[in-house]
């Protein structure tokens, strides 16, 4: 009789398509067979259905019957490696733009990046927001300041934005921006995870804060990603949403 | 010489260039420093969310946020700012009955 971990991990394998063999399996194969087709087919579809809740934009793109079929060959190409789904589908992106039925569409990539950005925000650490009192004590050029753990930055090829927010309930018809987008993606305290479009500007700013510039130093790459570009806006943004917080936290 | 001119020319306007920046990130950090962080208290409201759109707790056997089936359902909840969950407008059921959010879960608008 074979141990109880070489038991399972045939099961799995019979799971993901393999057979079972017949050693394992008492009574009538045919039988077995056919029970084991019950669990191949109850757990495709929790995953196409983790995938679908994951990415909802993408599957409203191509249609729930093609998401269906895409995500089978997704999950045999790179199924979930952890019990937690949540972490499922770094690699969703990237599949999709090398998925040869969708070649004319190469927009869907980055829209898979933007959702699976803002399932990542939505999970990040929790971290308190500056008390607005903490500025009046700093000098602005040398003040540091750091970026709450869900904030995202995401360099685009694509005006994936937009068609994240057409694509969203009520979204509207607008036209499409020539050329790419830069995401910024965040927890806000609400916990809603909304996704907004920047200037290379206020990207250049974010990216230079969390790397741990001063803000006199972030606000200088800014003006050279962006001539005349004002860090007022972004800051004050990230401010309300709780997105900044003190260097000491992280 | 021309070619030192310009260099010269070049360092004035990086000056002020950032003897501007200076000026508006002091501006920016005044600004801040009395921007509050948006709802920042927040409560669990129970029959306000819209389908689909709660935070979580719907039936059993749900997944939980984003699974609610109906508007206003009363056993999904959603994060509202405090202190607004009873008191929001929510447009009256079916029968004429009007509708309030509740901190505790609600019978009404349950899908069978």
């Amino acid at each position: 009789m074979s141990p109880h971990s070489d038991i399972l991990s045939v099961f799995r394998n019979a799971l993901n398509g393999g057979g079972l063999p017949p050693d394992l399996v008492l009574g009538a194969a045919d039988e077995a067979a056919r029970r084991l087709a019950v669990y191949q087919n109850n757990v495709a579809h929790s995953l196409i259905e983790a995938l679908a809740a994951r990415f909802p934009v993408i599957r409203r793109l191509v249609g729930s019957d093609f998401f269906a079929a895409l995500a089978r060959c997704y999950i045999e190409a790179d199924g979930p490696r952890s019990p937690v789904l949540a972490e499922w589908g770094e690699s969703f992106a990237e599949f999709l733009s090398t998925f040869p039925p969708l070649a004319s569409y190469p927009y869907m990539a980055d829209v898979a990046r933007i959702e699976f950005a803002r399932g990542r925000a939505f999970h990040a650490a929790d971290a308190l927001p500056i008390d607005p009192a903490w500025f009046s004590a700093q000098d602005p050029w040398s003040a540091r300041l750091d970026l709450h753990p869900s904030v995202h930055v995401l360099r685009l090829e694509h005006p994936a934005v937009s068609i994240w927010e057409r694509n969203q309930p009520g979204g509207e018809q607008v036209t499409l921006p020539a050329g790419g987008e830069i995401a910024l993606i965040l927890r806000d305290r609400s916990f809603d995870v909304p996704v907004r479009a920047i200037s290379p500007g206020d990207a250049a700013l974010i990216e230079a804060l969390r790397e741990g510039d001063s803000l006199g130093s972030a606000a200088g790459r800014a003006r050279s990603a962006e001539p005349d570009h004002d860090p007022r806006d972004i800051l004050i943004h990230l401010m309300r949403q709780g997105a900044l917080i003190t260097p000491e936290q992280t | 010489m021309s070619a030192f001119r310009s260099d010269k020319e070049m360092n004035m306007t990086e000056k002020s260039n950032s003897l501007c920046l200076a000026a508006s990130l002091a501006c920016v950090l005044s600004v801040l420093a009395i921007t509050p962080v948006q709802a920042q208290d927040m409560e669990k409201c129970y029959g306000v969310a819209t389908a689909g759109k709660n935070d979580c707790a719907a039936g059993p056997g749900t997944t939980c946020a984003g699974t609610s089936k109906v508007d206003y359902q009363g056993n999904a909840w959603k994060y509202v700012p405090k202190g607004t969950c009873t008191s929001m407008e929510l447009p009256a059921q079916g029968d004429g009955a009007p509708r309030q959010g509740s901190l505790e879960p609600l019978t009404r608008d349950v899908p069978a």
